[in-house]
C-alpha cells in the first residue's frame, strides 16, 4: 500500500503540469476520486482508479482538493478529483411554507445555497434522508423537490 | 515525496506527521465511556500509542474516570467543557476539541491515536472531519429497537455504527438481530457492529476497524 503524507502541488501549477502532460501520454497519471463529503478528511483509505490501495494521511493543516497532485516522479503521477457535489432544489409553495422550511434548514444544519426562490441543499447522502427530516412539510407537498445536475449548479 | 511503504501491522504510521483523530458520539448513557475503557487495553496491546479528549457538559466527569481507570497515564486524558450544546463543540465550533488534541499530540510526540468523545447528544449529532478523520456513533439496545428507523444523521452518517448493551436485549424485551438488521438496511453498506461493553463482548471488532480505517492496518 502507498502511503501519501503531503500534498505536492496543485495540478495546474506551470511545472507540474509540464511533467503531468509529459506522463499523460504514457497513461502514466491515475486518479484517485474522492466523494465531495469526504474531501475534509486527513485520512483515510481508497483504491485508485488505476486500481492501486492508498492510505492518505495529511497533516492536519493541510486538505485534499480536486487537482492535489499525490505522487509526481518519473513514470507514476497520482491527481484527487472530487466528485461532483450534488445539490437538492428546495421550493416552498407558499411564504408561510419557506418559512418553515428556512426554520428547518437551519435546525437541521443543512449547508445551503439560495438560488432566486430555491434553497439548495448539499447533499451528503440519499434525498430521502432529506427528504424524511422535512416531515409535512415534504410528505404534504407543500415544498417540491428536485435535485442540481451538478454542472447547472455552478 | 510519496514513496511506496510496505505497511504491515499497527502501528505503521510512523513518520506521518500527526495522529490520527477519532470520534465517539452517541446518546447520553450509551456506553461510550464503557467502550472506550474497553478499547484502551486493546489498543494498547497492539501497541498503539493513544490519548483521550473527552467532552462533558459542564463537569469533568468522564475524564476523571478515566484518569482513575488505571488503563491509562492521567495525563493522557484531557477534558473539554461542552457547555450546553455538545454538539456545537463537535461540529460547528470544534475548536477547543482541535486545541486540546494538538496539546496532546505536542505533550506525547509519538501519539498515534487520539479518541475524542463526544458529551453525548441526540440522534441528530454528527462530527466534523476537520476535527476526526473518521467516527463512530453509539447506540445501545436499552434505548429502544426503533433507533435505527428514526434514520437519525449519526446514525446515517457515522464510519461505524455500534450497537452497545447487548447483554441486556433479554431484559428490555429487544430482539437484537432484528434490530441490527434494520441497522444495516438503514446504513447501506456502512458497517454495524455489536458490542457488549460490561463484558468486553465485540470489541476486537472495534480496534479492528479503527486500526483499518486511520491507522492502515491490514
Ligand atoms: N449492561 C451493560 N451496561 C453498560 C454497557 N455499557 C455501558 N453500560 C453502563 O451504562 C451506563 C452508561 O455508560 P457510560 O459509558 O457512562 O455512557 P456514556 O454517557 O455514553 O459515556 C453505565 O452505568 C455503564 O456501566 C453494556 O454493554 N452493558
Ligand atoms: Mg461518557
Amino acid at each position: 500500500m502507498r502511503l501519501i503524507d503531503r500534498i505536492l502541488g496543485r495540478r495546474d501549477d506551470t511545472e507540474i503540469a509540464h511533467r503531468l502532460h509529459h506522463l499523460e501520454h504514457h497513461h502514466a497519471v491515475d486518479i484517485l476520486t474522492i466523494p465531495s463529503g469526504d474531501v475534509a478528511r486527513r485520512r483515510l483509505r481508497a483504491t485508485t482508479l488505476g486500481g492501486e490501495e492508498v492510505a492518505v494521511a495529511l497533516p492536519r493543516d493541510q486538505t485534499l482538493f480536486d487537482g492535489a497532485v499525490l505522487v509526481l516522479d518519473e513514470a507514476h503521477a497520482l491527481v484527487v478529483r472530487v466528485g461532483e457535489q450534488h445539490w437538492l432544489r428546495l421550493v416552498a409553495r407558499d411564504k408561510a411554507d419557506a418559512l418553515e422550511l428556512g426554520y428547518h434548514a437551519g435546525n437541521l444544519h443543512w449547508r445551503v445555497r439560495f438560488d432566486g426562490e430555491a434553497l439548495l441543499v448539499a447533499l451528503d447522502g440519499p434525498v430521502d434522508d432529506y427528504l424524511v427530516r422535512l416531515g409535512a412539510l415534504a410528505t404534504e407537498g407543500r415544498v417540491s423537490h428536485s435535485i442540481v445536475d451538478p454542472v447547472q449548479a455552478h | 515525496m510519496n514513496q511506496i511503504r510496505t505497511i504491515e501491522a499497527v502501528p505503521s504510521s510512523k513518520g506521518t506527521a500527526t495522529a490520527a483523530r477519532i470520534g465517539i458520539g452517541g446518546p447520553v448513557g450509551s456506553g461510550k465511556t464503557a467502550l472506550i475503557e474497553r478499547l484502551i487495553p486493546v489498543l494498547a496491546g497492539r501497541g498503539v500509542d493513544l490519548a483521550v479528549v473527552t467532552n462533558d457538559l459542564v463537569t469533568k466527569e468522564d475524564a476523571e474516570r478515566l484518569r482513575r481507570s488505571g488503563l491509562i497515564d492521567p495525563e493522557r486524558v484531557s477534558a473539554v467543557e461542552a457547555g450546553a450544546c455538545p454538539h456545537t463543540v463537535i461540529r460547528e465550533d470544534p475548536t477547543l476539541n482541535i486545541a486540546a488534541g494538538d496539546v496532546l499530540e505536542s505533550r506525547f510526540p509519538g501519539l498515534e491515536l487520539l479518541i475524542l468523545e463526544s458529551g453525548g447528544d441526540n440522534l441528530a449529532s454528527t462530527f466534523s472531519l476537520d476535527l476526526v478523520d473518521w467516527w463512530m456513533f453509539v447506540i445501545d439496545v436499552a434505548g429502544g429497537d426503533d433507533i435505527p428507523r428514526k434514520r437519525g444523521p449519526g446514525v446515517l452518517r457515522c464510519d461505524l455504527l455500534v450497537v452497545n448493551k447487548t447483554d441486556l436485549a433479554p431484559h428490555v424485551g429487544v430482539d437484537l438481530d432484528s434490530m441490527l438488521f434494520e441497522a444495516r438496511s438503514v446504513r447501506g453498506d456502512k458497517p454495524v457492529l455489536a458490542t457488549n461493553a460490561r463484558s468486553g463482548q465485540g470489541v476486537e471488532a472495534v480496534v479492528d476497524a479503527i486500526c483499518r480505517a486511520v491507522l492502515f492496518a491490514p
